[in-house]
């Protein structure tokens, strides 16, 4: 068994109680927590050969999050794929609609914060603008964009801060 | 939080949620932080609520206008340049060019010409005419840059594939970018791929030259009409081979050909090509071979047609579809 793959699965047996209770309270209910947890055994019994994980125990954790994370993301697009489909058959059903939420009111708000986003990030300094790109859409992990940018890595900490607070002051 | 307005403790748990959200997306991030942060949570109720609006945030984000929105990464890995002002192009969506003005690297010359960046997403191609009468079509998950210089055209290919179909002008060079290799057209038409580190050059029509980027440190090669290059960014040579050119701009017709490919390599092209994430379930489904030809379509049929062709089973898991070995 690649060297990875079986510290994962130690790091798994060994935290899978510490994992239960973090995701119950994340998720406010312990079935769902099963579930991630079992996700999260699955994804690292499928880890390839070549991977190289540092930090086993926190990788865990933080992967159990970004399944989360692909949750969100599914919904937010069979919402947004629902507020299309309505938002093209609406005049040809006109009299059927009973849809409870207003559909035109749901596609303003979507592109009301849409447009709230853009403007937070195009305000952003510049540096902070990269920093943000190369973290969140490149997907680079804060050692890589600080060995990249010549920076520090609690720099790089400090900018992303700096991105999530600006948006959440205008959106959550 | 229950309707409680904008009073300073909202402020000061939002910043607690956002510090621990910023440092919990760093790999580096401890069993021992998580345990901290878990102790957190349970503080009160307002706190996994406001971490959870920063979630919603942090994928709210992930849309192409929020993208484009942000200035161009400057330290991607080809050569710097000092430029006046950056465009970058994302398609999908409907989504239109953002016209980014930006401080870059560097100091910008007046006379320097725009610099614009073209990205692709998974699941789209496009066609990119440029000002020269040049075209360029851009294969899924491509991320390209374009200088029209009064001497040079240049290109630098970040990662990804295209086919460029360039324009004659014996006085303006045409040359693409792609990590060490520098590819020199004068006109012609041929596919250029940048993926993991490896450069594939397949020639339609004409001559193209690559030679290294740095000059002298390796030896050029003409590639002409109907030949492949393929060469390993760092490797001093590579490879020159004939191949069925059209095979090599079968994506442009929305096929992918394969000839005893590795069903990972399947795997990567139809993750980029559907959209959808396509993974091999094991390092054995991943060294299957493939031959064949596939067409992009609605994912479904793909995979059933893959299942006809090749020893897989594709199961759907999530968004994601796992290819494994049949009969285990």
């Amino acid at each position: 068994m690649p060297e990875a793959r079986a510290a994962l699965i130690a790091a798994y047996m060994e935290r899978r109680p510490d994992l239960l209770r973090f995701f119950s309270l994340r998720l406010r209910s312990e079935a769902a927590a099963e579930d991630v947890v079992q996700d999260i055994y699955l994804r690292i019994s499928a880890t390839p050969p070549e991977a190289e994980v540092r930090n086993p125990g926190g990788y865990l954790f933080r992967l159990g999050s970004n399944l989360m994370l692909d949750r969100l993301r599914s919904e937010r697009r069979a919402a947004a794929r629902d507020r299309d489909w309505r938002d093209s058959h609406r005049t040809v059903s006109g009299v059927e609609e009973v849809v409870e939420d207003a559909p035109a009111d749901a596609v303003v708000a979507a592109r009301q914060r849409l447009a709230a986003v853009v403007d937070v990030l195009k305000d952003l300094p510049p540096l902070t603008q990269q920093v943000f790109r190369m973290h969140k859409f490149e997907e680079r992990s804060h050692a890589e964009v600080a060995a990249a940018l010549g920076i520090s890595r609690s720099a790089v900490e400090k900018h992303v801060m700096l991105v999530l607070r600006r948006l959440a002051e205008r959106l959550a | 939080m229950s309707g409680a307005g904008n009073i300073g403790g909202d402020d000061a748990v939002r910043d607690a949620a956002v510090r621990w959200f910023a440092r919990l997306q760093d790999e580096a991030a401890t069993p021992e932080d998580w345990a901290a942060f878990e102790a957190w949570l349970s503080a009160s109720p307002a706190h996994p609520d406001a971490y959870e609006r920063l979630e919603r945030v942090w994928v709210e984000v992930e849309q192409p206008e929020a993208q484009a929105a942000l200035a161009p990464a400057t330290v991607v890995p080809f050569r710097r340049k000092s430029q006046v002002t950056r465009r970058v192009w994302l398609f999908g969506g409907g989504a239109i060019a953002a016209s980014v003005a930006a401080a870059v690297v560097g100091v910008g010359l007046l006379s320097d010409p725009a610099t614009t960046t073209y990205v692709t997403r998974a699941g789209e191609t496009r066609e990119v005419p440029l000002a020269d009468g040049s075209r360029m079509r851009l294969n899924a998950e491509t991320r390209l840059t374009v200088r029209l210089g009064r001497r040079e055209r240049r290109v630098e290919l970040a990662d990804g594939e295209a086919v460029f179909d360039v324009a004659h002008d014996a006085d303006r060079p045409f040359v693409v970018g792609v990590g060490d290799r520098d590819v020199r057209v004068i006109g012609t038409e041929f596919n250029l791929r940048r993926r993991a580190g490896e450069v594939a050059l397949n020639v339609r029509r004409g001559v193209v030259e690559v030679r290294p980027a740095t000059p002298g440190s390796a030896a050029s090669v003409r590639v002409p009409a109907g030949r492949q290059f393929v060469h390993r960014e760092g490797a001093a040579g590579g490879a020159l081979s004939t191949t069925a050119p059209d095979a090599a701009f079968a994506w442009t017709q929305g096929q992918l050909v394969y000839r005893d490919a590795p069903m990972s390599q399947v795997a990567a092209d139809l993750t980029r090509s559907l959209g959808v994430p396509v993974r091999v379930g094991d390092a054995a489904t991943g060294a299957l071979r493939f031959t064949g030809v596939l067409t992009v379509e609605d994912p479904a049929i793909v995979m059933r047609r893959l299942q006809a062709f090749a020893p897989v089973h594709a199961v759907r898991e999530g968004d994601a579809f796992v290819l494994r070995r049949a009969g285990r």
